[in-house]
């Protein structure tokens, strides 16, 4: 009984330190504006240099 | 060719919205009834007693004034119209009957009532709501909107007869006007005609301004004359065009065309032969009412029109003119700001130049005829195209 | 006080002077300072306090999570759509726009503007992946054939009687929802209509639109497509080239359009039932009018609360603010249109929040509201977050929109008969069209509006392109001024962002604020600031 005691208060004790890891890399992230940041300065410019190079079937049909 | 009689005449006709027949025909105690647009059919203006006046701004020179209600950036037609009814020209009326053919008409003749720009106290003015497809559902709430808003304002406020009876007599004596016009306009068909598109253009003008019964006797001898008139020893233009898009009310403008060396031999825009001229039928168990909603719903190449059956029939209908009027290619205006005719021109000139193997030019004009050094620029390079294309075979 | 409340109160203070509207008001800085210059990138997010920084977070989370599921959903789908579509990269842009929607926002507006905002983003991201897993184009679904491509601007509301079927607003992802978030997508798709020979006056809505079917952009569904005549000439025009690019036979629902006139109605109403036939014909299916019954009741309680949304509107107590009520009552009613529950249980909350915030005499943005105004025309569709800005730089309070005045008469449960004859009257108030066209009462039924909802401020929106509102122009400014009202007419060009920029469209009320009422403004960073370069 005490072992699974352990074991779950472990488990806990993991998924608290899981979990606060995760806000604090998720507040982080939020409030750095990270991901913003990561698709303003780097994502969008790769996906526009995509799209430019595309050959669309542009015409009136 | 010699000059046509009345031309001179006709030409001053259109010199003023308020014209010499135009008093007489007020003097003579008929109603004046103004409208715009093709939507509003000219033959129920012309019920016994009334005449019908195509709204025009000749000579217009400034539309301070109208853009100040409307912003410049609005179509040039609206304001010109604006303008000459707020200077006075359309005093003449006793009503306007307005289509709600675009948002910028609507607002246009929302004026009307609003600023009451019409100094004549019988003056009033309705606006319909047009159908923009030509099936059943249209048509019948084309009829609704024509008795509510045309009809029975001129029964109840003008007291016109409005009866079968008196809408047949007026498809008929429209008819004979339309004959007339159909007749003359017809002579462009030939290889070298007696009449050249700027004369048509005033002649079919003024038999939209003027009332039908004083007009009529001119445009008989008209008539007359050139059947027996003799064409230039050699046909004098170097293309023939047809003229398609929105509205073009100066014949100055078509004049600026054939001064280019294109003839223009046929008219399929606002205020043009194409539609309007077409002669109205009656068919047996139908009412004159009905014939007259159905034959102007099915005649209308109004760009408004969203249907694919109308809007194939405007193509197509240019592609019989082109045909039937040996046209070499098409000029293709909108007006300025103009939503429609500028979507339009873009898919039109698509269809005729890949599609029908029409060679098309497109143009976006003002109103008045003002700087007009680009546009003969491009009518000069089009027929350039026009008659190297004839010099290689049509290739 | 509960001691959490005090730690929060104490951190609060220790913390507020990286609160901008705290450096507004102590003159040390403002909303503006945090960003990167032009590109409209935060440097970092804004402090809030600890509460309402908390639930910003939160709710940024649970927007994740709706992008997350929309991926997980159609994993394929969605990676060859951002591949395909220009548009879709746009989208990428979500957080920053929403960000930039709900500045300044706190306590209960801050709320119901987060509960509104992620029931677009369910929705929204459920619809593009259910469209880019039905996209033939892409490989198609199973779904494809039971989608129905209509025009944005038809209210989808009488579809939901084909219960087997999917209304798909065409337009709403490629073209519409997607300039909100990103003023540069736009431009792309007007240039390539004007490099094929269209205007450059006409709406550029309608020649965005005509790009992306030129682009050959438009995702490939369903069997048949209904295009409109609403809202006005120019989207009447463009169908003409969507309908050629689909390829698909069409339908154009042409409602009446002057209807506000008691003969307007029964042609519109015989519309819809020609409309009904065509998809019954197209698709092989029956209408049930049960089917109509049932998701006309959700659109009919959602427009109970709309109407009593504007009681609490017309007065200085409500929650629901600017833009919060704007953009979601722009997507729940023309785009979702009754056919979504979440929009309907959402709206129960929020009316909740809206009446606990009344009984409250509870006062939004911290009571610094100075003026209340109404936005009268459709909107700069680049400029979603002008409401915002004007509130925080200004302290004008946009109480409603023009377009959240759309269709809000009740539907009939229960006679087909009378039930179609309610669409029709709700389908022809819709998105920019119940008072922008048909007729001079409808746009002149602006004062009456302003007045009912104690406004002293209208701010009429002047589409540069727009024929129709032009046309009113100086009527307009001269009634503003027998009435009374300080009135701004705030030039823009719908969704090109290069004609009339949102710099642009700000000094034109800075202008008004300075040199007509000589005001100061709340957030002197505010005032003037480039923002060219941001999404």
């Amino acid at each position: 009984m005490k072992k699974i005691l352990n074991i779950l208060l472990k488990l806990v004790g993991k998924l608290i330190v899981i979990g606060f890891i995760t806000f604090v890399a998720t507040f982080a992230l939020y409030m750095f504006n990270g991901e913003n940041k990561l698709i303003y300065y780097v994502v969008r410019p790769l996906l526009n240099k995509h799209y430019d190079a595309q050959v669309r079937d542009r015409r009136i049909v | 060719m010699k000059d046509l009689k009345h031309l001179i005449y006709f030409e001053n006709l259109l010199q003023d919205a308020h014209n010499e027949l135009v008093s007489k025909a007020v003097e003579q105690g008929l109603h004046p009834l103004g409208y715009n647009c093709y939507y509003i059919p000219e033959v129920l203006l012309n019920l016994p007693g009334c005449f019908s006046s195509r709204l025009r701004a000749p000579r217009c020179n400034s539309t301070d004034v109208a853009n100040y209600y409307m912003t410049t950036r609005n179509c040039p037609y609206v304001r010109a119209i604006l303008e000459r009814a707020i200077e006075g020209g359309y005093n003449y009326l006793e009503a306007l009957f307005g289509a709600e053919g675009c948002a910028a008409m609507e607002r246009m003749e929302e004026h009307f009532f609003l600023i009451n720009p019409v100094k004549n106290e019988k003056f009033f003015t309705t606006i319909i709501d047009p159908p923009m497809k030509g099936d059943k559902t249209s048509l019948d709430y084309y009829k609704a909107q024509l008795k509510l808003k045309v009809l029975e304002p001129l029964r109840d406020r003008l007291g016109v007869d409005i009866s079968d009876e008196a809408i047949r007599k007026a498809v008929e004596q429209s008819n004979e006007i339309y004959r007339i016009i159909t007749e003359i306009g017809n002579f462009r068909k030939a290889d070298n005609p007696v009449i050249t598109g700027y004369e048509f253009h005033v002649i079919q003008l003024v038999s939209q301004v003027c009332p039908h019964s004083l007009i009529k006797p001119y445009l008989e001898e008209t008539l007359e004359e050139l059947r027996t008139r003799q064409p230039e020893p050699k046909f004098p233009f170097r293309a023939r065009v047809a003229l398609v898009g929105s509205e073009v009310d100066d014949p100055e403008f078509t004049k600026l065309i054939e001064n280019c060396g294109a003839m223009v031999v046929a008219d399929r825009y606002c205020f043009g032969s194409f539609p309007s001229r077409e002669v109205i039928e009656i068919q047996e168990g139908e009412s004159a009412f009905d014939a007259v909603c159905r034959h102007y719903l099915h005649w209308s190449q109004c760009a408004r029109f969203m249907s694919g059956d109308k809007i194939e029939q405007r193509h197509k209908e240019v592609e019989r003119l082109v045909k039937e009027f040996k046209a070499d290619g098409v000029i293709y205006e909108n007006m300025k700001f103009c939503e429609f005719w500028s979507y339009e021109k873009v898919l039109a000139s698509h269809v005729f130049t890949n599609e029908l193997n029409i060679p098309c030019c497109t143009i976006e004009k003002e109103y008045s005829l003002g700087a007009v050094g680009q546009l003969r620029t491009r009518f000069q390079a089009f027929i350039e195209a026009l008659e190297i294309k004839n010099i290689q075979g049509g290739r | 006080m509960k001691i959490t409340d005090k730690l929060i109160s104490a951190i609060d203070k220790k913390l507020e002077r990286f609160d901008p509207l705290w450096q507004a008001e102590h003159g040390v800085g403002g909303q503006r300072d945090r960003y990167y210059d032009k590109t409209g990138v935060a440097k970092w997010r804004e402090w809030r306090g600890v509460k309402d920084t908390f639930y910003d977070y939160t709710q940024w989370l649970y927007n994740l999570y709706s992008m997350v599921l929309m991926v997980g959903s159609a994993p394929v789908a969605c990676l060859k759509g951002f591949w395909e579509y220009r548009w879709m990269g746009s989208y990428l842009g979500t957080f920053m726009f929403i960000d930039r929607l709900f500045e300044g926002f706190r306590g209960y507006e801050l709320r119901t503007a987060h509960m509104n905002m992620h029931a677009i983003v369910q929705s929204l991201t459920k619809k593009i992946a259910l469209v880019l897993a039905n996209d033939k184009r892409l490989g198609g679904g199973p779904l494809s054939d039971n989608m129905v491509p209509m025009d944005e601007v038809l209210p989808p509301l009488f579809m939901t009687g084909f219960k087997d079927l999917i209304p798909i607003p065409l337009q709403t992802l490629p073209e519409f929802i997607i300039c909100d978030i990103d003023q540069h997508i736009e431009p792309y798709y007007i240039d390539v209509a004007e490099s094929f020979g269209l205007p450059a006056d006409v709406c550029s809505r309608c020649s965005a639109e005509t790009g992306v079917a030129i682009d050959d952009a438009f995702p490939i569904i369903g069997k048949a497509f209904l295009t409109t005549n609403m809202p006005c000439n120019a989207s009447e025009a463009t169908s003409m080239f969507q309908r050629r690019r689909l390829g698909l036979p069409d339908m154009p629902v042409t409602m009446a359009m002057i209807h506000n006139e008691p003969g307007a109605h029964p042609y519109s109403t015989q519309v819809l039932r020609d409309a009904i036939a065509f998809i019954e014909k197209e698709y092989g299916v029956k209408y049930d009018w049960d089917a109509l019954f049932e998701r006309a009741k959700h659109m009919n309680e959602q427009n109970t609360i709309e109407l009593e949304k504007w009681d609490i509107f017309k007065t200085p107590h409500s929650a629901l603010c600017g833009i919060a009520e704007t953009l979601y009552r722009l997507y729940s009613w023309a785009s979702v249109n009754g056919q979504e529950d979440y929009f309907t249980e959402n709206d129960r909350k929020v009316i909740k929040i809206m009446r606990k915030a009344y009984e409250e005499r509870y006062r939004p943005f911290k009571g610094k509201t100075r003026h209340r105004a109404f936005l009268w025309g459709p909107s700069a569709v680049y400029y979603t977050d002008f409401p915002t800005w004007i509130q925080n730089c200004w302290g004008i309070n946009i109480v409603l929109n023009m377009d959240s005045t759309m269709g809000h008469n009740m539907i009939d449960t229960e006679d087909p008969e009378k039930a179609i004859e309610d669409l029709a009257l709700f389908s022809e108030k819709g998105v920019m069209r119940h008072h922008a066209v048909g007729g001079w009462e409808n746009v002149n039924a602006l004062w009456e509006w302003a007045k009912n909802f104690d406004c002293d401020m209208v701010i009429f929106n002047d589409n540069v392109a727009c024929k129709g509102m032009n046309g009113v122009h100086a009527l307009m400014e001269e009634q503003a001024r027998d009435l009374g009202f300080h009135f701004i007419f705030l030039e823009h060009d719908l969704e090109d962002a290069r004609t009339v920029s949102r710099r642009d469209m700000r000094k034109i009320v800075n202008n008004y604020m300075t040199v007509v009422l000589n005001e100061e403004p709340l957030d002197p960073t505010l005032v003037d600031f480039d923002d060219s370069l941001a999404f």
